[in-house]
């Protein structure tokens, strides 16, 4: 009997449609691989670069950036209680859903994620920034420190440096903008928040007017 | 993990220069494989030779194993590779208009350089024509602009525009490549020529 043999061809053939049938089976999910490797995630927290302050996120809203997007990451029956203006709702259970995906992985908005507290947005955070995920922040303090520093700020001390002042001077007015007297009444009154004027967007190294302008 | 950037790993003239020795290795490899020869690269439409098909095809089959299994090895990224921009009907007219190019001329761009450098008297009267085009193109834009820009579809894959697994996607085209190789081997045996 004459001993079976390949011919190159033969060879070639057989091999290329091997190849081809086993990437063929490869589930699709395993030839997408996380875009960022642990050490690197660890390098950005280590940085904290996703860190955004209140003050800046309070002053984007007050001069109507489009740029920014709030993401609440709270349940919905939190979110309906309060959040904050402009902010859409992305429950941290459906972070991953294929639903809100174009939402979180894009390259024009700037998408500040928040909670109550700091941990459970920068834990949405870190899991889309492990897919990849640009232009992705995280609200300092969360819904609490907002409340504390924006909506119902404390007047500093009369012996504070000068850009205390500033800043309180600018949560104070951005309080006013923002519905801060709803939550914690302030010495404003309680006028509705739309009917409250805008106040002039402050600059960051505007002059200091001192506490009592 | 790939692809690497260019730029950050050498400067732009090295980037250059290397571009020169690849492209002298090209162009060499490509007259030694007989691509230099116009009666070779229009035997591909006559049947008689399957010497192109058989080369480009092999590429591509090479090409798409490799990176998709790079990218289940983790090597490439395959989110950040560039897929070019497709419109759909200046693709369409292009490749009428490079496929009969193709046939009546005997060359592709790349191959009548080839050519052209071991002194080839139709590959040069071809890089006429093809700077003639270019410039009647440019000239004219204004005229085809609408066709050229017509129906953007961004940068799809097709496996992505038909809604398909990336790897059933390249198991079809290397069964069609087969089929295809064998097909055209056929087909030298029955248009045979003696020289050419």
């Amino acid at each position: 009997m004459k001993k079976f043999q390949f011919t190159p061809r033969q060879m070639l053939s057989v091999v290329i449609l091997s190849l081809g049938i086993i990437i063929a089976a490869v589930p699709k999910d395993t030839t997408t691989p996380y875009k960022l490797s642990a050490d690197q995630i660890l390098e950005e927290m280590k940085s904290g670069t996703q860190y955004l302050y209140p003050d800046l996120i309070a002053q984007m809203l007050v001069e109507g950036d489009p740029t920014l997007q709030l993401i609440d990451v709270r349940p919905p029956a939190e979110y309906e209680k309060y959040h904050l203006p402009g902010a859409i709702n992305i429950p941290f259970d459906e972070l991953l859903s294929s639903d809100y995906q174009y939402l979180l992985n894009q390259d024009v908005m700037m998408n500040v994620l928040y909670a109550n507290g700091t941990t459970r947005a920068n834990e949405a955070w870190m899991l889309i920034r492990q897919l990849g995920y640009d232009n992705n922040y995280v609200l300092t303090g969360g819904l609490n420190y907002w409340v504390e520093t924006i909506l119902n700020p404390q007047a500093p001390a009369t012996s504070s440096p000068d850009d205390e002042f500033a800043r309180y001077d600018f949560r104070k007015a951005a309080s006013g903008a923002l519905g801060g007297g709803a939550v914690a009444p302030v010495e404003q009154g309680s006028t509705a928040p739309a009917a409250i004027p805008r106040p002039r967007p402050q600059q960051k190294k505007q002059a200091v007017q001192g506490g009592c302008s | 993990m790939a692809p690497f950037v260019v730029y950050d790993i050498i400067s732009e003239n090295t980037n250059l220069l290397m571009a020169f020795f690849i492209g002298i290795g090209f162009g060499f490899i490509l007259e030694q494989a007989g691509f230099s020869s116009s009666r070779k690269l229009a035997g591909v439409f006559y049947g008689y030779d399957a010497v192109v098909l058989k080369v480009f095809f092999t590429a591509a089959i090479v090409g798409m194993l490799g990176l998709l299994f790079f990218s289940l090895f983790g090597w490439v990224d395959m989110s950040v590779i560039y897929v070019n921009e497709t419109y759909l009907y200046s693709a369409i007219v292009g490749g009428v208009i490079m496929g009969a190019g193709f046939i009546m001329g005997g060359y592709c761009p790349g191959t009548s350089f080839c050519a052209a450098t071991i002194g080839k008297i139709d590959a040069i009267v071809f890089i006429g024509g093809m700077f003639l085009g270019v410039f009647i193109f440019g000239e004219g834009y204004p005229l085809w602009k609408n066709l050229y820009m017509a129906e953007f579809m961004g940068f799809p894959k097709i496996s992505e525009f038909f809604g398909i697994n990336e790897g059933i996607f390249v198991l079809l085209v290397i069964v069609a490549a087969v089929l295809m190789f064998w097909g055209a081997e056929w087909a030298e045996k029955k248009f045979p020529r003696e020289e050419y």
